[in-house]
């Protein structure tokens, strides 16, 4: 058997190989990132709220923040939903500037959003329903029941939450925002 | 018999060099690999932030298409901002000349009205939490602010009580100061966060304790 040390020098094959390894380390970690997360927005806000049913969040302070870098000038009302069971209707009326009505994902995309126009309120109503429930008569019209009132976006999501935000117009207003905020519903059709 | 103890010990020395080129090689690797992951997924990059001054915000926050540093850096802060599309958050954790924020400190961020439908400067700690204070105030609006009516805008950032529009940063050490702005229906900021950098307020430090 032959034995010699080797005298140290610049291994390319290994340098190279450690930077493919890098690579390869570095986009595995970055798209399981997201699933490893510890307390994504969703798991933080899950036990605050029942399925299928629009809460009122109370003022945000620093005792009852429930998200980091959550406004507190600004009223929530959520609704976690579900949509395995059918299609969940979610209703909001935004009487003024910078109120919202948003649909985010589990992971937290924001697949929609509806905005009031300053001086102008907005009636919203949305379906959410999984992307292939026209094909399984789940839809109302698909069970022959016609829908009231002017026609709704479908918008596909299996589950995740919708946010209204209602902006602090200062102290005169809480009672008038709360109520705007206790208007809007969530539930399933 | 010295000529195996000879053989053994170029074995173990042989050994040896393997195990520290194996070594060196994983270290190097995690190192490398989770290093630059989490620097990317906490601070950005060029192609996923834009930086103006001291204020910072995620190009793609919430969007369905948003790239994966995007999606890891919200899933890890746990956050849940609106779409860019609609809405952009920026984060200032230093003052305009680069100085870190914090509650020692005395600030007045200064601006003109951002022309917006509604936006809103808070103060929270470095993890995003708000500032326990006895005022009770954490944040200020575009219709809580008091704007001057050529729209320029002047908030103090400071411990103790100030005249005007005042946001106490009590003791919470290192601060996050975030503006967030929402924008209607046709918006003023969707093409780029470039156009919004000459909008965004400067963030002066006063003083020092």
């Amino acid at each position: 058997m032959k034995l010699r040390l080797q005298r140290p020098r610049m291994r390319w094959r290994l340098v190279l190989a450690a930077l493919v390894s890098i690579g390869i380390l570095h986009i595995v970690s970055i798209l399981v990132a997201p699933s490893l997360a510890v307390a994504p927005a969703f798991v933080r806000l899950e036990p605050l709220l029942p399925l299928n049913k629009m809460v009122v969040l109370p003022p945000v302070t620093p005792g009852t923040q429930p998200l980091p870098f959550l406004s507190p000038n600004v009223r929530y009302a959520m609704c976690r939903f579900a949509t395995d069971k059918g299609a969940i209707e979610v209703q909001a009326r935004l009487p003024g500037a910078g109120w919202t009505l948003s649909v985010h994902l589990e992971g937290g995309e924001n697949i929609y959003t509806a905005t009031a126009e300053p001086g102008r309120f907005a009636e919203v109503r949305i379906l959410l329903m999984p992307g292939d429930d026209r094909f399984l008569g789940l839809t109302p019209e698909a069970r022959g029941i016609a829908r009231e009132g002017p026609g709704m976006l479908e918008i596909p999501a299996r589950s995740g939450i919708a946010v209204v935000r209602a902006p602090d117009a200062g102290i005169a207003f809480p009672r008038q925002i709360e109520a705007d905020l206790a208007r809007a519903s969530c539930a399933p059709q | 018999m010295h000529f195996y103890w000879y053989k053994f010990k170029l074995l173990l020395a042989m050994l040896t060099a393997r195990l520290a080129d194996v070594s060196v090689f994983l270290g190097i690797v995690l190192l490398g690999g989770l290093g630059t992951s989490w620097y990317m997924v906490e601070a950005g990059s060029a192609i996923t932030t834009y930086s103006a001054g001291p204020w910072v915000t995620w190009r793609n926050a919430a969007r369905a298409d948003a790239d994966p540093y995007t999606r890891a850096h919200f899933a890890r802060l746990g956050a849940m901002p609106l779409s860019t599309d609609i809405a952009r958050t920026y984060v200032a954790r230093t003052d305009s000349a680069g100085n870190r924020l914090h509650s020692s400190c005395e600030y007045v961020i200064e601006g003109d009205e951002l022309g917006a439908h509604w936006w809103s400067l808070t103060a929270f700690d470095d993890r995003g939490a708000l500032i326990p204070n006895i005022a009770g105030r954490h944040a200020f609006t575009s219709q809580t602010m008091t704007i001057a009516p050529d729209g320029h805008f002047m908030l103090t950032m400071a411990r103790d009580a100030r005249p005007g529009n005042w946001l106490p940063t009590g003791g919470a050490g290192r601060i996050a100061l975030v503006l967030e702005i929402v924008e209607g229906r046709v918006s003023t900021l969707a093409a780029s966060p470039e156009t919004e950098a000459a909008m965004l307020p400067e963030i002066r430090q006063v003083q020092c304790r």
